[in-house]
């Protein structure tokens, strides 16, 4: 084990160096670049005005030649001077070509059309030309069209991206229902879930069964669970980078929907054309409020329950220099307990709320730059009252954040990102105030500040036609600052007062070698650092777990991936295929020490226990991009372990998400231009779970003796589940169309086990007692119908 | 104080959603049984003579039978406790074994009906009494069972005593016949405190509700005011307006206990286990003292106070 730990480090060490190297050459490269015309600008959806994200622009006659536009939709590529044929392909878009005589810099802005057939479906992610998932240096990295997501099965009609995001391979669910997503074996926590940049710190409503994100008011979902650019960081398994719409420019419109959940509007339009527009998005439920003329009638009047979601944006375009984005989300669920007969109540309110400003402008034709400044704010709360007594529990996390980031395009074979990131984070534990009585008691918890700073630098570098290198480093340094007093030395630290220095070294690298024009090995390493953490004590995470961050006491956790894998597109890209393989090697994870419980400590970090993680696994993938046939077969052979000394001697052990094998069929076919079917069938292995494993006396009653930490596996879960939508008029050019979406969630009515319970009946007099086992299926068969609108 | 937001919210989801539940029986551990033991050493007024129960766990299956209690006992080991200046052997008694008189005083002592109990409940106790146990003072268990041994050790804090109990009226809607019990206590500042807390209705036995320890996290130093749930309203199925109240009339006494840390860990995490069973939970292991077996050696400075519910 000692020579391989050396190894390891010997090779971390090797690796930087390289990477520095690797630096210096390119630089002398780009200096000694040689003189072409650029090609800039952006690309649009031509009815609304909406850039293109990852939008493919390449040479019609050398689809090797190219670039893809960036998160604003915008491109820069240079060519030889002269006549040239430029292709623009995106995601369900006629791929458009643009003869154009190259003889000067040309400033270039591309609309597209969505496909013909307005409601089929085209994943393709480019052009019968174009390779972009064979062709990219990039691993493990799945964009899903909100097109087919809205046509998948939704539990309760609730289209839900996260959800769909657990059917690809190597993302596992948290649970039945549940939007709560495990990437490669990293825990919930180590998911960088970005809306418009901003960090959401609890993506789940309804204790997680329901995403935050409104399907309406989304543009783009990217997931990266492997190769994870040096642009991005903060956590350790994976991003889930999710752009909201800008809101189209060039017509007022808007859509919405009503379900058996919840009912959604958005509205969106030009503030002024072509250059400024904006968007609102809301969604609410109302199934308690439905109720609450029963509700009234009982001791409970006043219960309720609801969440919200707001989503907002607007834009405004100075020139063809400089654009503006203001973007919010804000979203609560509500949860109040009442009985007025007791003179009780009780009031749960918690939630996310972002906000993103964002400036790009151009330097010059190959240079993009954009400062975001990024506010967000997740809030936990909890109030009890009953007569004189009455206590509040807060906790949260509130960010402000300012990013500084450039694209360099200084050739075709160059396209270079960095940028400053620094973000001050304060971090709320569960304060508790309360009276009882005259007399007003609190716990000592304090929130915990933090600097977290990230300097990077990345190259998508082709060195020739066959092979490509995405070379990138980022440096982190998080400081735990005052106020402060150190629980171990009494130390008192004052406002903004350096307690503890952590610094880590990330670096990136993934190869691409072409074996074919359609078929590539690829190969990367991702170092990752996380100084922000969330325990839960859970089965899943929970609005109450408190994030906390790194400190005097805890240490951040650090991982290594290496993977590799092979792509293939078959039948001039109408199939992709890869196969993936990953090591994970997760240090100083956190968990809760054994016997934990839940009893509002004042610092909650006393209550952790540390310890390694490793994950590896084998993910197949084919993808089917076109026709009326259209979705992918996912597979995952995995294992993912803990090892933590305090926990059952440093036995090593599976985590409750580990699934040996995750199998995924989803598709999507168009019967005819007003019906589209939708089918997904789901299988993985059991989760792990500790069993109970004896009984004893105690008091009278019988407890359990729990045998080995996740020692024993529940039953395989299965599920299937279908869609139909119709389209009652698809080609109608009328102001006011509509569709109607028919699901059914658990088709044959599995019933998947969500959890165990046991029971015990002890008479002691008649010296009998039962001893019994409960697993409980909670979703059986669940139809459910929405009426989706959309008007002009 | 603790708070749940998993149990609370489990009612409101299975409103949501219809459940359908099943029966099952985990694989069995085939690594054979374990010792448990239930100790209890008091000083104080009124305090119960030094005893513990030495038992064996049971297999995780469907039904339990007497024979299979009354075999789970573990008998002739040997059992001493010292707290440093002398050591006392414990004497084992069984249920059985009693004179009938004797036999009436305890099953009345543990509210069983000495006539039909079918378990033979056996006991390790210092009979006479040798240890004469104190606050201040640490005891350690050493129990020697068929050559396998099994150690404890339990502190007896000094006693802080209630200052006084009051009931008033319950909250909300006005009902004479219900009442709700308020304490006050004058706690120490500047040290960990832990309270453990039984109540008996009309000279019954001693229970505990759900929640029976509280440590003085949130009101060290303080004279605070809090109230005790009535442990005969707050478990099982009670009507929800009668949660934790009392019945005006009724005499009850309570039994108010310091205890030390480890003894508080072991109830808060049962108690927290018993509680916390739901879609979301993971399991609680009970944190106990005993080395070489499951369960509790605790000791308490105990009080105890009797008084008529009325206000």
């Amino acid at each position: 084990m000692t020579i391989i730990a050396f190894s390891l480090d010997h090779m971390r060490t090797t690796l930087l160096r390289t990477l520095l190297s690797g630096f210096w050459c390119l630089l002398a490269m780009v200096v000694n670049a040689q003189v072409k015309h650029t090609i800039s600008g952006y690309v649009k959806d031509s009815r609304t005005g909406e850039t293109l994200i990852g939008a493919n622009v390449f040479l019609e006659n050398d689809a090797t030649t190219g670039t893809v536009t960036n998160t604003y939709g915008f491109f820069s590529i240079t060519l030889p001077e002269g006549p040239q044929l430029l292709v623009f392909s995106y995601l369900g878009y006629q791929s458009r070509i643009e003869p154009l005589i190259l003889n000067a810099n040309i400033n270039l802005n591309i609309g597209m059309d969505k496909g013909i057939a307005m409601q089929e479906v085209v994943v393709s992610a480019a052009g019968e030309e174009e390779d972009e998932n064979v062709q990219s240096t990039s691993m493990g990295r799945v964009t899903l069209p909100m097109e087919q997501i809205k046509v998948l099965p939704a539990l309760l009609g609730e289209v839900d991206v996260l959800k769909t995001l657990q059917l690809l391979p190597g993302v596992s669910s948290a649970g039945e229902g549940s939007s709560g997503f495990y990437v490669r074996g990293g825990g919930a926590d180590q998911n960088l879930v970005l809306l418009d940049e901003a960090v959401v710190y609890n993506s789940g409503h309804f204790l997680g069964f329901f995403s935050v994100f409104n399907a309406d008011a989304i543009k783009n979902t990217t997931l990266i669970k492997g190769g994870i650019p040096a642009v991005y960081g903060g956590r350790l398994s994976s991003v889930l980078d999710i752009q909201m719409k800008e809101g189209n420019n060039q017509q007022f419109e808007g859509e919405g929907g009503i379900g058996l959940i919840s009912s959604r509007l958005t509205l969106e339009g030009p503030i002024v054309k072509d250059k400024s527009s904006f968007l609102i998005s809301g969604r609410r439920t109302y199934g308690f409020d439905l109720a609450q003329p029963l509700i009234r009638q009982t001791d409970f009047a006043g219960t309720n329950y609801f969440f919200y979601d707001l989503n907002a944006k607007i834009n405004y375009q100075f020139s063809q220099k400089d654009r503006l984005y203001l973007s919010g989300y804000f979203g609560r669920d509500v949860l109040t307990l009442a009985q007025p007969g007791r003179d009780f109540g009780f009031k749960l309110p918690y939630g996310n709320a972002t906000t993103t400003l964002r400036w790009n402008h151009l330097f010059n034709d190959k240079l993009f730059f954009n400062l975001s400044a990024i506010y967000n704010d997740y809030q936990f709360r909890a109030g009890f009252k009953q007569e004189e007594f009455s206590f509040d529990v807060f906790s949260g996390v509130r960010d402000f954040s300012a990013k500084f980031d450039f694209d360099y395009f200084p050739s075709n074979e160059h396209q270079i990102k960095t940028g400053l990131h620094a973000t001050q984070h304060r971090l709320t534990p569960n304060v508790i105030t309360g009276n009882a009585g005259d007399v007003e008691f609190e716990n000592t918890a304090v929130a915990k500040y933090g600097n977290e700073y990230a300097l990077y630098i990345q190259d998508d570098w082709k060195i020739s036609s066959w092979f490509r290198v995405n070379l990138g480093l980022r440096a982190t340094m998080f400081q735990q600052v005052g106020p402060y007093t150190s629980s171990i030395t009494g130390e008192t630290y004052n406002n903004g007062e350096v307690v503890t220095t952590y610094n880590s070294m990330e670096p990136r690298l993934f190869v691409n070698t072409a074996l074919h024009p359609n078929a590539s090995l690829k190969a990367g390493v991702t170092a990752t650092t996380q100084y922000l953490h969330l325990v839960s004590n859970s089965s899943s995470t929970l609005p109450a777990d408190v994030w906390v961050p790194s400190s005097e006491l805890v240490k951040p956790q650090r991982g290594w991936q290496y993977a590799a894998g092979y792509f293939q597109n078959i039948r001039k890209n109408e199939y992709e295929a890869s196969v993936e393989v990953y090591y994970k090697s997760l240090r100083d994870q956190i968990d809760y020490r054994e016997s934990y419980v839940d009893n509002s400590v004042d610092q909650v970090e006393t209550e952790f226990v540390f310890g390694d993680g490793k994950a590896y696994g084998l993910e197949f993938l084919l993808r089917k991009n076109k026709g009326a046939l259209n979705g992918w077969i996912g597979y995952t052979l995995s294992r993912t372990d803990r090892t933590f000394p305090d926990i059952e001697n440093g036995r090593t052990y599976p985590t409750t998400y580990d699934r040996t094998h995750d199998l995924s069929i989803v598709t999507n076919y168009n019967l005819t231009n007003k019906l589209i079917a939708g089918f997904v069938f789901v299988y993985a292995t059991g989760k792990s779970y500790t069993p109970p494993e004896r009984v004893y006396l105690i008091d009278g009653e019988l407890q359990t003796d729990y045998g080995p930490r996740n020692s024993q596996r529940l039953e395989p879960y299965h599920r299937m589940d279908i869609s139909l939508t119709y389209i009652p008029n698809p080609t109608s050019t009328k102001n006011f169309t509509s569709e109607w979406v028919f699901s059914i969630y658990n088709v044959y009515n599995r019933q998947n086990t969500f959890f165990l319970y046991t029971d015990y009946e002890t008479d002691l007099q008649s010296g009998t007692a039962e001893v019994k086992a409960y697993k409980v299926s909670i979703f059986p068969i669940l139809p459910s119908i929405t009426w989706n609108f959309k008007f002009k | 104080m603790k708070i749940n937001i998993q149990f609370l919210t489990l009612g409101l989801f299975l409103l949501l959603f219809s459940s359908c539940e099943e029966e099952f029986t985990p694989n069995p551990s085939g690594d054979g049984p374990k010792y448990v033991v239930e100790g209890y050493i008091e000083a104080g007024e009124d305090a119960f003579i030094p005893y513990l129960l030495l038992t064996r766990t049971f297999d995780f299956y469907g039904e339990i039978s007497p024979d299979q209690f009354t075999e789970s006992f573990v008998h002739d080991a040997d059992v001493r406790v010292s707290d440093g200046s002398i050591e006392v052997v414990f004497q084992e008694i069984c249920f059985s074994e009693l004179d009938s008189a004797i036999r009436e005083q305890v099953a009345e002592q543990f509210g069983f009906d000495p006539d039909s109990l079918t378990i033979d409940f056996c006991v390790y106790l210092d009979l006479l009494n040798q240890l004469q146990p104190q606050e201040g003072k640490t005891y350690d268990l050493r129990i020697n069972a068929g050559g396998d041994l099994i150690t404890a050790s339990t502190h007896i804090p000094i006693h802080v005593p209630l200052e006084r109990i009051t009931f008033k009226p319950p909250p909300g809607e006005p009902n004479d016949s219900l009442a709700q019990m308020v304490c006050f206590i004058a706690d120490p500042p500047g040290e960990k405190n832990f309270y453990r807390y039984l109540v008996a209705t009309n000279e019954g036995t001693l229970e505990t509700g759900f929640s029976s320890v509280e440590e003085d996290l949130f009101f060290d130093g303080l004279i605070f005011e809090f109230q005790l749930l009535n442990p005969k309203t707050s478990s099982g199925d009670v009507e929800p307006q009668e949660f934790g109240l009392y019945f005006v009339g009724d005499t009850i006494t309570v039994k108010w206990s310091s205890i030390d840390e480890a003894n508080f860990d072991f109830w808060n995490t049962l108690e927290f286990s018993n509680a916390n069973q739901g879609p979301f939970s993971s399991y609680t292991r009970l944190e106990s003292n005993i080395t070489g077996g499951l369960g509790i050696w605790g000791g308490y400075s105990v009080s105890h106070y009797t008084q008529v519910v009325t206000y």
